[in-house]
């Protein structure tokens, strides 16, 4: 065939960009169907409440949260200290904020860290299959049987306390969930016609598993996504508790509840903040994590 | 070896003695062979430039995996296949990429062979960029715009999604994408039989207009006799890996040689209600047996109304042309001879 061109009709007129209908796509429809679901957008809008409180609060407060004073240590909410004061003076209110700052970030960073490997590495081993396919995924078997805690506990020891630490090691954890997940949509989906198409295309395999296998499995993994947050905040708060996440005095949720659990009987508030955000940001993830799913796969929708 | 094969320099496409078989593996205990399935076992055809070859036969009788092979997404076995002189089954499997384009497939069910997440603009862009890598927006544009008229629907709708088109229209969108890297072969597997019947008629028009207004050549695969015989020039019959007839579509559907074929043909309902009632159906003894375990000699024998002597339950029987370009397995007892 020479040229397909010169055996079509004469087109009439060319269609100009305007002229074409937009198509709703998937991810719009599912916009449509969360944006019906009210707890879910709830959440999401408490959610984003939150971030603000805890990204801006701190330029806005008069207080600074680790200036101390000890003569006004320990007290409870007043109109000058809204959440009260710890028990070396500190503005509480300043404290969860930054506290908040740390967690979300470790919420937020870690789990994207864990999206980029278990996706790739999941879709990878998935397309290719066979020998690969097995060997990647006794790798991961591998992982998943080494304790946790241990291996956080090495990494601090071996390359002494850090954030940044701290983030890896929680991706290098969460991330093994995500790609079984990703393998077991892109081995599913590989026998599906369209990719066929694609390979007889003669696409390549970069392309095939970017454009035709990521962008399918993705919805699955927005939820886990979603869900892995606040199991990650709850790692950092662990870590945290054993002293071996975020020192003092940088405060992170976490640290915050286990300050405040020490003092609960005779300075409750200490516990009672920093615990009802913490709290009200697992139960906006929660929420928001499932109606995502049911607006991602509506027929999965329980009702 | 049979003459039915042409000669691969000159004609379009040759297949010469073409095996697709999977092995099994090891059972894990006893590390005893789990067998081999011989999907297609022996296989040789020529089609010719411009015609439309209709492949015929029932589930499981290997025609997916013959066409899968013939389209490089399965690897022969062994033997030869050439499109126009060049040797597919001789590429490796890093070069074959780029030769993808030359030919094409549609699928069967226009509701999986559709990227969901991807614009009709999308999906032939990506097709037509194999062919023509370098256009820009508004060429592109262009001619995604052509592909859609060709294929009647409307290019305003380019922008939209498989999931809002019908199922004819959707596979209206397959067949625009298989055009569009502009093959020389293309491989229609099934392409109407997860249609709606009103709308099949209309599919099978447009790919006949297609075929001898763009010069194509089609392979056109589907168990549903009356299907094919509408839109073939030549048939050829299928059964358990092995073609067993092989002519021009009046020949095959009207004189059938091989029992096979005439128990096929047999099957096909009439609209006429009298026609209907009179017709006698050849029916078959036993099931397809399994490709695990083909019978030996010539394939047909445990299910043939007639009993077949002992050379030719173990010796497999040649292709011979019966009639001038009408071809059937050299089984006397299978394939009436002319007198």
């Amino acid at each position: 065939m020479a040229d397909l061109a010169s055996k079509l009709p004469l087109s009439p007129a060319p269609i100009t960009p305007e002229q074409l209908e937009q198509g709703s796509s998937l991810w719009s429809d599912a916009w449509a169907r969360l944006r019906k679901n009210k707890l879910a957008l709830g959440s999401l809008f408490m959610f984003i409440l939150i971030g603000l409180f805890c990204v801006v609060g701190p330029w806005l407060s008069p207080y600074d949260s680790q200036a101390q004073n000890l003569f006004a240590g320990a007290e409870g909410p007043s109109a000058d200290h809204w959440f009260g004061t710890d028990t070396l003076g500190r503005d509480l209110m300043v404290r969860v904020m930054e506290g908040g700052r740390i967690s979300l970030l470790v919420g937020l960073v870690a789990t994207s860290v864990s999206l980029l490997i278990g996706v790739v590495y999941g879709a990878t081993a998935g397309y290719i299959g066979g020998k690969v396919d097995a060997g990647m995924m006794r790798f991961v078997d591998l992982l998943y049987a080494l304790p946790f805690t241990i291996f956080v506990i090495l990494l601090m020891v071996a390359f002494g306390r850090s954030l940044w630490l701290m983030f890896v090691a929680i991706g290098c954890v969460e991330w093994l969930t995500m790609a079984r997940i990703v393998r077991a949509g892109v081995i599913d989906l590989k026998k599906q016609e369209f990719v066929e198409a694609a390979v007889s295309l003669g696409l390549s395999n970069r392309r095939i598993i970017l454009r035709h296998l990521i962008p399918n499995v993705l919805g699955p993994v927005i939820v886990i996504a979603t869900l892995t947050v606040p199991a990650v905040m709850l790692l950092e708060a662990f870590l945290s508790f054993l002293g071996l996440g975020v020192q003092p005095p940088n405060a992170s949720w976490g640290v915050l509840i286990n300050e405040g659990q020490q003092n609960m009987e005779i300075f409750a508030w200490l516990l009672i903040f920093p615990a009802f955000f913490f709290a009200l940001t697992l139960f906006c993830l929660n929420f928001l994590g499932d109606g995502l799913r049911d607006a991602l796969d509506p027929k999965s929708a329980g009702d | 070896m049979s003459a039915a094969i042409g000669d691969p320099a000159t004609d379009f496409l040759v297949l010469q003695d073409v095996r697709t078989h999977f092995d099994l593996g090891r059972d894990f205990l006893t590390r005893q062979s789990k067998g081999v399935v011989k999907a297609v076992d022996g296989v040789s055809l020529t089609v010719r430039k411009g015609e439309v070859l209709g492949l015929v036969g029932e589930s499981g009788c290997g025609k997916s995996t013959l066409s899968r092979t013939i389209m490089q997404l399965i690897r022969p076995t062994s033997g030869q296949i050439w499109l126009e002189g060049e040797e597919l089954s001789a590429i490796s499997d890093q070069d074959i990429r780029e030769t993808r384009k030359n030919f094409q497939m549609i699928f069967q069910d226009p509701y999986a062979s559709l990227n969901p997440r991807m614009t009709v603009m999308d999906t032939l862009a990506e097709a037509i960029r194999t062919r023509h890598p370098g256009l820009n927006a508004e060429e592109m544009r262009g001619r995604v715009s052509d592909l859609l008229r060709t294929v009647g629907l409307n290019p305003v709708q380019m922008k939209r999604y498989p999931h809002e088109f019908s199922g004819g229209q959707r596979q209206r969108i397959a067949i625009a994408r298989a055009l569009a890297p502009e093959p020389k072969l293309i491989i229609a597997d099934e392409p109407v039989s997860a249609l709606d019947v009103s709308i099949q008629s209309q599919i099978l028009n447009l790919l006949k207009r297609l075929v001898r207004e763009m010069g194509l050549t089609m392979i056109f695969i589907s168990h549903d006799l009356s299907v094919v015989r509408y839109v073939a020039d030549r048939i050829a019959v299928m059964y358990l890996g092995h073609i067993i007839e092989l002519g021009s579509a009046e020949a095959v559907v009207d004189k059938p040689l091989h029992i096979y074929t005439k128990a096929l043909m047999s099957a096909i309902p009439l609209p006429d209600p009298r026609a209907e009632k009179a017709r006698t159906r050849i029916i078959l003894p036993g099931d397809l047996p399994s490709p695990l375990n083909p019978p030996s000699g010539c394939v047909f024998w445990p299910r043939s109304p007639v009993e077949h002597d002992e050379r030719l339950k173990t010796v497999p029987p040649g292709f011979a042309e019966v009639y001038p370009d009408h071809w059937a397995a050299d089984c006397p007892f299978c394939v009436e001879k002319p007198a």
